[in-house]
Parts: C-alpha cells; structure tokens; sequence
C-alpha cells in the first residue's frame, strides 16, 4: 500500500485538476472543459472561443502554478525538516520567503511589476538569494556552520525582513493601488496568472527537484548526526549547504509566482511522513504530489467562493493547516501524559 | 591490513587545549580501551580518528595514506564509528536505520543488492536486535536504540570499528553480549577501539588500554601496566585494585 501510494495520489492530482479546470462559478463547467480537452486531443469537439480562451489562458496556467508551487514547497520543507533534524522546520525558517517577500513588495511598491511580468518574480528570487546568503555569511565560521547557528541567524533575518516588508506596505499606504496590491501579494494568490509565471514554477520545481530526487538517501542519513552521517561517508556540512539551496531555489521561485503561501511546506511533509514513513525515497514524491493536490484544492476553494471575500490563497491554507498542526500538538501532549 | 594512527595530535577550540600531542594507533585484530576522566578528549580524538574533526597539527593516517585524503565513502568502508549521542528525530524503523550503514557500498540511486541484506541482518542477529528492528527507533528504550546504532556500523562491514561509550544505557546482559562481541570480532581480525568509563567490564577483554589525561596519553599499554594503582591515582584521583581482580574475564563469558 505504502509503495503504491504516490500512484494513488497521481491519480487524486488527475481527478483535483479536471475540478480545478472544470468547476466554476460562471462559463465553462465541465462541459465546456471536456470540449475544450477533445479538441485539444484532436477528437472533433467544436468548443466555443470564450471558453478555449478561458481554460487555455486563464485556468490551465493557473493551473500549472498551483501544482509545481504546491509540489515545490512541499519538496523543500521535506528537505528543510531532514537538513535541520527538526520536524518543525519549514522553507521559510531560514529567511528565505521572508526575502522573496519583501524583493516582491518592493518591486510592486516602486511600479516595477508593470515594466514586465516577470520582474516581481525577479526581484523576489534576487530577496531569497541574498538574505539566505547573509544567513550563511551570518551563521557561518571558517566555512563551518551549526545547525542552530544557521536556525538561529535565520529566524533573525527572518524577524528582520518581515518587519522591512511591513515598512514598505505602510510606506506606501498613501498609493492605494500599490499598497493593496503588494498586501494581495503577500497573503499569495493564484489570480491573474499567465503562462510566463506557469513555467518559471514548472521550471523552478524541474531544475532544482531533479538534484534533490537522487540524494533522497544523503537525506536520511542527515536526518543522524554529523558524526554518523560523515562515518558513513556522507560530508555532512557540505550537503547540508547544497541541499538547503536547492530548498531555497524552490521557495524561491514559488514565492515570487504566487506570494506568500503559508504552512504547506509545513504540514505536507508530516502528512507524507504519516502516511508512508520517513525514507526519503518514497517521502519525497509523496510530499511533491500531495504538495501539489493540497494547493490545486485550496486555490479551488478561492476560485469558487463569492468574489467579495477577496479570499486568499495564503488564508485558505493556513486555515487548512493550522488545524492539523492543533492536532498534532494534541496527539504530543497525550504522548507526554501517557 | 588496515591500521589506524595518529601522530602527534594537537586539538584547540579558543584558548582551550583538548588534545596534546596524542600518539597512539589501532591494528586489525586488536580491541583497544580508551579511558580517562569527563573532559580528557576521548570523544574529541574519536572525532579525530573518524575525519570528523581536523586537528590543528599532527596528523591520522589510515593505511599510511592522510585519512583526510580519503575520499568519504571509501574511508566509511573501512572505518565505522558509533557515536555517543544517537538520537533521530523521525520514525525510521531499527531496520531502516542498520541498513543506512551500507551506504558507503552503495552507488547514487542503487538499490539494495542480495549481499546489503545479508548484511543487515547478520548485523541485526549479532546484536539480538531481530525482535524490535521494525519498531520506529523512537518507541525503542535508550539501550535498544543502543543496540540498534551499534548495529549499523557493523552493518558496514569496515575492518575497524570505533564506538564511543557503547554499553550506555544497556542492561548487564546486553552490556556483557556486546563486550563478547568486540571481543569476538578483534579475534576474526577487527580492530576495535572502546571509548568508556566502564574499566571493570572492558579490561579484562582489551589488549591495550591508552589513558588520557588532560588532553595527553598518559600511559598506552596492556591493562595489567595501563591500570595499576600508581595510574588510576593519577588519571582518576582514587585508590583502586586492579580491575582484573574483582571482575575477572572467566566469570564474565
């Protein structure tokens, strides 16, 4: 069961993104959307313009961001929890959200994100990058860093940054396109997405993902100490690095597509370890496809609630999570009085 | 043949000195004590013998190449290592964990071959760990996660093991088992060295003990020398009788 898992969450991804493409409160249902998959597939369907035009240009983009966003948060808290040994670790413990946030803000603030689209995303990649080095430079000794120390120098900058992004929101409370825009931004949200953004995601979730997959056993070992994982011939300091970057890189390009989205790379990996275990080697695609089904489902929710309750993706999953999260500390509360 | 040494070795953190010019090797076939107060730099050299720590002079050559030379994986087959603090944090099963110890055999992305699971669980059976290896480590007592960590570094099959405090935690039973197993895989041609305050339960079986005190070798010698009166007074502080006296090796096996 546990092997043919991922199979089985391959196939509820399928079933979620025919909902997410098919399910909405207006023009096309299904039934536009099956027109539209047919033609597609080359099966004479005749679908209406509006509706190609809505489901090839508004939804299925969507769509992709969703899935490889979900799946790329996923994927880095996964390796975020083993490279720190904590089960409470997260991609944005180390700061590196924190700075995507606040290069988005600033682009969206100054009228850069109109130059073009891709420059919030850009300018968010450009934060995540430089507070996690400074979070190296900060944490780091003769080319040497702790586990705390690079926890600890992360949380830091992590405070420091969310503060600076605060600054610039009510810097620019005067302009309120910018400033409700920029607020938008951070609470993440899939609106308005295009295919440009769809594959910086997909493109993030391949490139760095595909380095991540073959170490899923480097990942166990460095869920040990640094003294087992380097007796058993793992430079447990210099993968420690790579891996954490490679975290980064699929924050980071997730963040800068679709703001700032709370507790997936969280919640996810303990779900995927609830359900198939520890071993990296099955966690890790598991994580990725329920990443990804998690935030096909929650963006869903936001499409189809009423428009006036501007609900963000962001708020949907961290009421979706925190929940879980109660739960857990429930279930550890009862272990300690047992 | 596979031999372990450090010359020399000097090991500062700040103004602090924890090893002062420690000579001393390990030979296959040999099982060797190392013993001294809280603090003297047993666990600091054990560091040092893995690669784990680079001393700031002197230097560990196995098989007279620089250990740090070695490329990891290829060191990993040939020195084992059990550390004093073995926790993990996630629920891996004992199994799971042992077979980790065979990941200097194998390549990126291999799986595991007929001989990994030989492997694992010939390690498994001589440390009587059948019974809990698939309970998650973290359901395990402190002796059986014990257990389980020894496990692992003999499921990598390296020539010499180097295990530090290895009988914490463990009741006299599995205590005696393990010493009998050391003691068994130095006769195959191991070389084995113990890191543990445990004198009266190791000296008997060791063929050389090394004392450390303050950073130094104070004495590196059979355990009939190692441990008289004089050297006890002087590393430990106290009066003794020579352990092979009040525990003697027949009444242990």
């Amino acid at each position: 069961m546990r092997r043919r898992l991922p199979l089985l969450l391959l196939l509820a991804l399928v079933a979620c993104a025919l909902m997410h493409l098919g399910f909405a409160r207006e023009r096309p249902g299904i039934g536009g959307l099956f027109a539209w998959l047919f033609e597609w597939t080359g099966i004479p369907a005749a679908p209406d313009a509006g509706d190609e035009f809505v489901l090839g240009m508004i939804r299925a983009p969507r769509l992709l961001v969703a899935i490889f966003g979900g799946a790329a948060l996923a994927l880095a808290g996964t390796v975020m929890q083993a490279t720190f040994r904590n089960p409470l670790a997260s991609p944005d413990v180390i700061g590196t959200a924190a700075g995507a946030a606040f290069g988005g803000a600033i682009a969206i603030v100054f009228d850069l994100a109109d130059v073009a689209v891709f420059v919030t995303p850009l300018a968010a990649l450009v934060g995540a990058v430089g507070v996690t080095s400074l979070v190296f430079v900060l944490a780091g000794s003769h080319g040497r860093f702790s586990v705390a120390s690079l926890l600890l120098a992360g949380i830091a900058l992590n405070t420091l940054f969310g503060a600076l992004t605060s600054f610039v929101v009510t810097f620019a409370f005067d302009n309120y396109t910018s400033s409700s825009r920029v607020l938008f931004w951070l609470m993440g949200g899939l609106d308005a997405r295009t295919w440009q953004h769809a594959w910086i995601t997909a493109a993030g979730f391949v490139l760095f993902g595909m380095f991540v997959w073959p170490r899923a056993r480097e990942l166990d070992l460095l869920t040990l100490r640094d003294d087992s994982a380097h007796s058993l011939g793992v430079d447990a300091q210099r993968a420690r690095r790579t891996l954490v970057w490679y975290a980064c890189g699929l924050t980071a390009t997730t963040v800068a597509n679709s703001g700032g989205i709370a507790f997936v790379g969280l919640i996810v990996p303990h779900l995927a370890r609830l359900l198939v275990g520890p071993a990296h080697r099955v966690l890790l695609p598991t994580a990725a496809l329920l990443g990804a089904v998690l935030m096909v489902v929650s963006d869903l929710g936001c499409r189809l609630s009423p428009p006036e309750w501007n609900l963000r993706l962001g708020v949907v999953t961290a009421i979706a999570g925190s929940p879980y999260f109660l739960f857990l500390l429930a279930r550890q509360r009862r272990g300690l009085e047992l | 043949m596979s031999r372990l040494e450090c010359n020399l070795l000097s090991v500062q953190l700040g103004s602090r000195t924890l090893l002062h010019g420690v000579t001393t090797h390990l030979e296959a076939g040999e099982l060797v004590l190392l013993a001294g107060r809280n603090g003297a730099g047993k666990s600091t050299l054990m560091r040092c013998l893995i690669g784990a720590l680079r001393p700031n002079t002197g230097a560990v050559n196995l098989r007279d190449r620089p250990l740090l030379q070695w490329e990891p994986r290829a060191r990993a087959r040939e020195v084992a290592f059990v550390p004093q603090d073995t926790d993990v944090p996630f629920d891996f099963t004992g199994r799971e964990l042992v077979t980790m110890g065979r990941h200097p055999h194998r390549g990126r992305g291999e799986g595991l071959r007929e001989d990994d699971v030989r492997a694992v669980e010939r390690a498994l059976e001589l440390l009587d760990a059948n019974g809990f290896a698939d309970r998650a480590v973290t359901t395990l007592s402190g002796g059986e996660q014990r257990r389980i960590a020894v496990a692992r570094a003999l499921a990598t099959q390296a020539p010499l093991l180097l295990l530090d405090e290895p009988t914490n935690n463990l009741d006299l039973e599995h205590a005696l088992q393990l010493v009998a197993l050391l003691r068994g895989l130095a006769d195959e041609g191991h070389g084995v060295l113990v890191a543990s305050h445990d004198l009266n339960l190791f000296a008997p079986f060791c063929d050389r003990v090394v004392l450390l005190h303050d950073g130094r070798a104070h004495v590196d010698a059979p355990p009939q020398e190692a441990l008289d009166e004089a050297h006890i007074a002087e590393v430990f502080g106290v009066r003794s009788r020579s352990p092979q006296q009040f525990f003697p090796r027949e009444f242990l096996l």
